[in-house]
């Protein structure tokens, strides 16, 4: 345990710790937005079921695409019996780089998802490894990462038909019904407040693994952390992204809150429902996903059953633009550090 | 633009067009309302028909204005639970109704009042009527809220559209009173003259058009609710 000292270790923790804010702050803030943007809760109640279950879902439901991050890309185990250090200086070099992304991409705007840059800057990891000879570039799990590219593909989809499908349901034999659809809106209004938990407990347990994802790997090379992730890894991530939305998430919350009072509970609860069940899903099947990006689907989704005012489709081109830009980026970058962290003889 | 450090894309939400819509209709109803105001004080009280005609420059203006901003917010790319150009189509004919209401208030105030007693009191009843004919207009537009509110429920949809007759009825009996009315105004030729006949017909017609352009909304909302 003296190791734990290593200077790559405190790296990996304070920029793991640094991922996790971003998400809890934009990531998080987003998700939980439409909750208060429908009235449903008031931005202190929903900084307190955030952090509740997105700490929650992250310890107990973060495993497995923390696994998938960690080892399901890159040999880690391969690359490790040649020089546990070089899984770590990777693993650092891939969190800076899609830490570097991801405030770049926070400050000008860009839609830019978190789980896309872990995953490139891993994916650079690989490659530079593969490019410098210490594995083959057929080492690379290039199955795994091709269910994971399509799950991007996928998961918006899904999100949007799954709400179509609940937001069809709630309208024909509630909204259609009844003589006055305000009451059911303010029964909705509780609902909701238990989409917004789920909401939370699904993030954390897909989005976790983009913070703490590469700190495990890195740990479980240098002989820190054995075969199952140690649960102080997640709390780091749960903590880091708590800490996230109430530093800096509740200014989100508040832009988004405002921004979308067109989303009455029934809407935002059946955006929520479904982005929290196809995120889970995911989890459930190791994949890391956008959360905020199936949720762009969910609300697609309610508008084209006709839940909505006015949906701005163009969003889906600039979400798509950012998933092309998002991987070559942070895999470049990723090996470039990486690169640069040996130079200096890391 | 403020540099925050906020990634979002619930830029997704789009403002909606519906609720400027009811206030542009609402606009349209005002006009028409100090319309038949000034038509009742044209021949007792002309400074008052000429401030009220400036107002409704006003009005008109803010619509305008509105108008423009729907348009300017439906871009390509923002799905509507309606088809877009619907409610476009039916934007114009409800941004007529200030228009024509605007011409027929300057017309009052360009000529001092020389007609019969009976001639003015049928165009204050077709103010009167025209000012009825919008209101159930206004009433109709504000249902579309209750409709969004549903996603168009059945129910909901049958209400608002047993409206659209109502408007109809009521914009033919202005026709019948124009009719009437320009009957009337001939029938009064050698007293009124002819400047006077022209001016009379002129504003008759103007008065009746207001009704017209609402039947025409009407129409065309119904059209955009239908074929949604």
């Amino acid at each position: 345990m003296i190791d734990l000292f290593n200077p790559i270790v405190v790296l990996l923790v304070i920029a793991g710790l640094y991922m996790a804010w971003n998400i809890g702050a934009n990531d998080l803030a987003n998700a939980m937005g439409t909750s208060v943007g429908s009235g449903a809760l008031s931005i202190k109640q929903v900084i307190l079921v955030a952090g509740v279950f997105e700490f929650v879902g992250a310890v107990f439901f973060g495993k497995k695409v923390t696994s998938t991050i960690a080892k399901g890309i890159v040999p880690i185990d391969s690359i490790k019996l040649l020089d546990p250090n070089l899984v770590a200086v990777g693993m650092l070099a891939a969190i800076l780089a899609a830490g570097f992304w991801i405030t770049f991409a926070t400050f000008y705007n860009l839609p830019v998802s978190t789980t896309h840059s872990i995953v490139g800057s891993v994916l650079g990891f690989g490659l530079v490894s593969a490019y410098q000879g210490i594995i083959a570039y057929g080492d690379i799990n290039w199955v795994v990462l091709a269910k994971i590219v399509g799950s991007w593909l996928v998961s918006p989809i899904l999100g949007a038909v799954l709400a179509y499908i609940i937001f069809t349901i709630i309208r024909l034999t509630l909204l259609q019904k009844t003589d006055n659809p305000y009451n059911i809106e303010k029964k909705f209004v509780i609902l909701q407040i238990g989409t917004a938990c789920f909401i939370a407990f699904a993030h954390g347990s897909n989005d976790v693994a983009n913070a703490v994802g590469p700190l495990y790997a890195g740990l479980n090379a240098l002989g820190l952390a054995d075969l199952t992730i140690p649960i102080w890894v997640l709390m780091v991530g749960g903590v880091g992204m708590v800490i996230g939305l109430a530093t800096w998430g509740y200014r989100v919350i508040e832009t988004i809150g405002t921004k979308i009072t067109e989303l009455t509970p029934t809407r935002g609860f059946s955006a929520e429902l479904a982005t929290a069940s196809v995120v889970v899903l995911h989890s459930y099947s190791s994949l890391p996903i956008s959360t905020t990006h199936t949720l762009v689907g969910s609300v697609i989704g309610v508008g084209l059953a006709g839940g909505l005012a006015a949906v701005d489709l163009s969003v889906i081109g600039k979400i798509a633009m950012s998933w092309i830009i998002t991987v070559p980026i942070a895999a470049v970058t990723s090996a470039l550090i990486f690169l640069a962290l040996r130079g200096v003889g890391l | 633009m403020k540099r925050e450090y906020i990634r979002s894309v619930l830029n997704v939400f789009a403002r909606s067009p519906f609720k400027p819509l009811y206030l542009h209709a609402s606009k349209g109803v005002e006009t028409v309302r100090k319309l038949d105001q000034a038509v009742n004080a044209y021949c007792t009280n002309m400074p008052l028909v000429e401030e009220l005609s400036h107002e409704i420059d006003n009005i008109e203006h803010e619509a305008d204005i509105i108008k423009q901003t729907i348009r300017g917010q439906l871009s390509s790319s923002i799905m509507l639970p309606v088809n877009a150009e619907d409610l476009l189509n039916f934007l114009k004919p409800q941004d007529s109704i200030a228009d024509v209401a605007q011409e027929a208030a300057y017309m009052l105030t360009l000529r001092q009042c020389d007609m019969p007693e009976g001639i003015k009191d049928q165009i204050c009843q077709l103010s009167a009527e025209t000012l009825k004919t919008v209101e159930i207009y206004e009433t109709l537009v504000d249902s579309l809220s209750e409709l969004l509110e549903t996603s168009f429920s059945k129910r909901d949809v049958d209400e608002a559209l047993s409206l659209v007759p109502q408007i109809e009825e009521m914009e033919h009996i202005t026709d019948l009173i124009e009719k009437d009315l320009i009957k009337d105004i001939y029938a009064h030729e050698k007293e009124l003259g002819a400047v006077g006949v022209f001016y009379l017909i002129e504003l008759v017609r103007t008065i009746a058009d207001i009704a017209d352009k609402t039947e025409h909304a009407a129409d065309r909302l119904r059209t955009m609710i239908i074929r949604r």
